[in-house]
């Protein structure tokens, strides 16, 4: 009998899997084409009618590049340290919620691959690890750019952590638990954004900081760095750090959605659209941003997240619980 | 428990994936390695500076901040968990907590720790 | 829920309230300082240390009403023993306070957060003498031991003051981790961290595993790190000779204090079982501390590091009084800690305004001719070395008195003897400076001249408060002791 579960359980995680990684490659396909469109251009659109066997192309020709690791560089984590991004990032798509639970011939199936009772704190914990993939690669590299990259990404990341676990603080005051499947469960009246617009607005900006993208993104500054940490990595192990920062955002995007925007809740469509529908807001958003607002500069990204950020989600945390106080008599 | 099996099969197979793609790699591609490509990239000059230089002291204190500031927000989940139950008692007690850290992050400002690099 | 709610007694923390509030402000005072605000810090973290000091006598209830209240759920114990030790601390602290006024003017050092720093240490000290339990001790031990790492490294620009603190805080984390494994032991073998409870559970079920032992074991490690008992004193000499001399000061008296403050709750409290494993290690530690301090204190020439051993040998007396336990035991153990603070703190007070900006004159043939240029402070470091050196009619005299007629009573003739003869011989160095002061010409007159004291009102107040408490401890005794005698533990 348990057999049959972990059967399901399998079934589950493959499919999760493989959508997220397809998904992850058109998205790379979707950011390139709207950044041309953005700059009055097109985007690929030779492989394929619209560019659409362009990410398997890349893919391709990614595996067939040489496995080159430079002089002096640690070899064990040169070799691991984009395994570690890439796999973090996957990992946090284990305890999304994607629809309510199914009933099968009786049986009670859960549309997510663990409900765990501290989802919340797993899905932080992951974000901390994705830092050691940037500063292992910075380190392991046997360069003064990587390293520099590396290390600036880490502080900023690290920077940025703080705001993204403080506006988490009233959603869970609002919810009453960690688990992701309550969560969505406690915005059955109306999604938390509506009661939470700081937090709303916080959560996103400190998730575009720790996904590295701009407007923050000076850890793979192409001008500034030679992109950075990423810099001595090639073929795969490229193609790995890549798979796994916009895996990061569309998981960023379906946990701004759990969080805020009431995860698979919605009218007319099956759930899992609409979570699919709101999750891929964000990383559309993401682009949009890309392709218009300028970089920061690093003290101003430091300024941005110390002084303005905490503060502001520590407040928030305050009126929040002055509020509820309030309406509860 | 269970649930955390689940995380653990989770792991297993992102794991083989990108391990499996890595591994493909190695064993597709091509090797051919000579000095002049395996050097470290400087904009095409032979490295200058010794790599591994001393980075400066405030990105440790970046970090040192950040573990201070991240107890006090794991401290702030459980009690954030538990709010409804604790009422105001909890609450007015955790708002004394978040106002000594508070206290810290104001002075950490004032005294020009925040500044420079950050 | 509820049955916890009612353990919450917010009177029994009043006094660490006040502090905390005293030191938070001063923080916020630092943050937005105008140069207007330097004399003020001073100022306000007397007022602290003078609001928590009528509160510790005051609340939870009066002083010598001889309440116990335990709160927190066990964590917090407020009893007469706790508030003699509190008193102790908050003396250390205001003369410390008094002393360094004017020092950290001369070295041009930062002001709030020195203040700041010796309040957290503060409250520290007074966790530890109300824990009810091995974590809350430790927090305590921490918030105190912290502090202390940074105080003793104040001084930044001097080299000895940065290798002090090093060494210190080294060492000290080392000692921090013995103490915790100590604790998972106890707590390991006994299923619980409170005190009461662990004293329960030992002698209920006559527990007595080789995890327990060990545990013991290692808070004794801890322990003595932290209140310099032979063979943990490696830390003493150098930490004191580095530190700025309020710091030298407040290290001496208070930190030791709270560390015999823990170390008695702990082990006559929680571990009464087990008095037959920590007898002998506690006389072998007690002969080792005395005789070591007192022998190496004979050939120092820097009168930091002499007092340095000075206090290690003072530590072993205390142990002795410690090992006589029982009422007259535990109470001279408080009589002796309290005169131990004025006379300590009082020499470090002359210590500090002599020294000179950057501490160059902190040698015995400094203090040579002083008597004739100023009588004032040469009759103040007399009296307080008089006092160390045991003898009458000064406090250390009737401190030693009281600690060797408990060890006597209870049989440790060996360790009195011991005791007695260590007191002779250290009557030696004490008196050497005495000599110095009083029969030899000064070095040069012009670098006499020079090097002229500058002793601020504040400076002169500490002192006469110190001579005061250590000549009234040492001519009037008998009422410190019947206040002393009210002060023993309330579970013995």
């Amino acid at each position: 009998m348990w057999f049959l579960g972990f059967v399901l359980l399998l079934l589950k995680t493959a499919i999760v899997l493989t959508i997220l990684l397809g998904l992850a490659a058109y998205l790379i396909l979707v950011e390139r084409k709207l950044l041309g469109r953005f700059q009055i251009r097109f985007g690929p659109n030779r492989a394929g009618p619209f560019g659409i066997w362009q990410p398997i192309a890349d893919g391709i020709k990614m595996i067939l590049k040489e496995d080159t690791i430079p002089q002096g560089a640690d070899r064990v984590v040169f070799k691991y340290a984009p395994a570690v991004v890439a796999t973090v990032a996957i990992l946090i798509a284990a305890v999304i919620p994607f629809s309510r639970d199914a009933i099968l011939w009786g049986y009670d199936i859960p549309m997510v691959i663990s409900d765990l009772n501290v989802g919340l704190l797993y899905v932080l914990a992951l974000s901390s690890l994705s830092v050691y993939g940037v500063a292992l690669g910075g380190w392991a590299s046997n360069s003064k750019y990587s390293l520099l990259g590396g290390i600036r990404g880490a502080a900023q990341m690290v920077s940025y952590e703080l705001p993204l676990g403080l506006s988490l603080v009233p959603v869970v005051m609002l919810a009453g638990s960690f688990s992701l499947v309550d969560i969505v469960n406690a915005q059955a009246c109306y999604p938390f954004v509506v009661v939470q617009p700081i937090a709303f607005v916080i959560f996103l900006i400190a998730a575009v900081a720790e996904s590295k993208r701009l407007p923050f993104d000076l850890p793979e500054a192409e001008n500034e760095l030679n992109a950075g940490y990423h810099t001595e990595f090639s073929g795969m192990r490229f193609a790995l750090y890549f798979i796994g920062e916009y895996v990061h955002m569309m998981v960023l995007g379906a946990l701004v959605a759990v969080f805020f925007l009431g995860g698979w809740r919605g009218p007319w469509l099956p759930p899992v659209v609409w979570l699919v529908l709101k999750a891929l807001m964000v990383p559309f958003f993401l682009i949009w941003t890309r392709a218009t607002l300028p970089r920061l500069r690093y003290d101003q990204l430091m300024h941005f997240g110390w002084k303005l950020l905490i503060p502001i989600a520590l407040l928030n945390i305050l009126a929040t619980g002055a509020v509820m106080l309030w309406l509860r008599g | 428990m269970s649930e955390y099996i689940h995380v653990l099969i989770m792991l297993v197979l992102a794991a083989a994936t990108a391990g499996g793609m890595l591994v493909a790699t190695s064993l597709i591609g091509p090797k051919k390695s000579f000095i002049d490509k395996m050097e470290p990239f400087e904009c095409g000059e032979s490295p200058i500076v010794s790599p591994k230089l001393r980075f400066s002291v405030k990105f440790y204190l970046v970090a040192l901040f950040f573990v201070i500031f991240d107890i006090e927000a794991v401290y702030a989940y459980p009690w954030a968990v538990l709010f409804k139950e604790l009422g105001l008692f909890g609450f007015i007690e955790m708002m004394i907590f978040l106002t000594i850290l508070a206290i810290g992050l104001i002075y950490v400002w004032r005294r020009g720790a925040l500044e420079w690099d950050r | 829920m509820e049955q916890v709610m009612s353990t919450i007694n917010l009177s029994a923390i009043y006094p660490e309230i006040i502090l905390t509030c005293f030191s938070l402000l001063i923080l916020l005072m630092q943050s937005f300082s105008t140069p207007r605000f330097k004399e003020y810090y001073g100022y306000v973290s007397l007022v602290g240390v003078l609001a928590a000091l009528a509160f510790v006598v005051m609340e939870p209830s009066s002083f010598f009403a001889q309440t116990v209240v335990y709160s927190f759920n066990d964590m917090w114990v407020v009893d007469n023993y706790a508030r003699f030790f509190k008193l102790i601390f908050l003396l250390g602290t205001g003369l410390t306070i008094l002393i360094s006024m004017k020092y950290l003017e001369d070295e041009a050092m930062q002001y709030g957060e020195y203040f700041a720093l010796i309040l957290f240490a503060t409250i520290g000290m007074m966790i530890m003498a109300s824990a009810g339990e091995l974590i809350t001790l430790f927090l305590g031990l921490e918030l105190m031991s912290l502090s202390l790492y940074v105080l003793a490294g104040y001084t930044r620009v001097r080299m000895v003051s940065n290798e002090a603190a090093l060494k210190y805080f080294i060492l000290g984390s080392f000692a921090t981790g013995f103490l915790l494994y100590g604790i998972a032991l106890i707590y390991g073998s006994t299923g619980t961290t409170s005190i009461r409870a662990v004293a329960a559970s030992v002698g209920k079920y006559g527990l007595y595993s080789p995890g327990l032992v060990m545990g013991m074991a290692m808070l004794v490690v801890a322990f003595g790190f932290k209140a310099a008992l032979v063979p943990f004193h490696m830390w003493t000499p150098d930490v004191y000779e580095g530190a700025p001399a309020p710091i030298t000061a407040f290290m001496s008296a208070g930190p030791k204090a709270a560390a015999f403050a823990a170390f008695a709750r702990v082990f006559m409290e929680g571990l009464p079982a087990l008095q037959m494993e920590w007898t002998w290690l506690i006389w072998i530690m007690a002969a080792l501390t005395m005789t070591i301090g007192n022998v190496i204190a004979l050939v120092q020439d820097n009168i930091k590091r002499m007092l340095a051993y000075s206090s290690i040998a003072h530590a072993g007396y205390v142990l002795v009084a410690f090992l006589a336990a029982g009422e007259l035991g535990i109470s001279s153990v408080l009589y002796y800690l309290l005169t131990y603070t004025f006379m300590n703190i009082g020499a470090f007070a002359i210590i500090t305004a002599l020294s000179g900006r950057g501490e160059p004159r902190v040698f015995v043939r400094d203090y040579q001719g002083l008597g004739f240029q100023h009588p004032f402070a040469a009759v103040a470091m007399s009296l307080f070395l008089f006092s160390l050196a045991g003898i009458p009619p000064t406090g250390g005299f009737m401190g030693k008195f009281y600690i060797f007629s408990a060890a006597v009573k209870e049989g440790y003739i060996g360790l009195a003897v011991i005791g007695v003869v260590n007191s002779v011989v250290s009557v030696y160095y004490y008196l050497r400076v005495t000599v110095a002061m009083y029969m030899e010409e000064p070095s040069s007159v012009r670098e006499a001249e020079a090097a002229a004291p500058i002793f601020s009102p504040a400076l002169v107040i500490a002192i006469f408060i110190s001579a005061y408490g250590v000549l009234s401890l040492g001519l009037f005794p008998s009422s410190y002791v019947a206040i002393v005698k009210q002060s023993f533990l309330a579970l013995q």
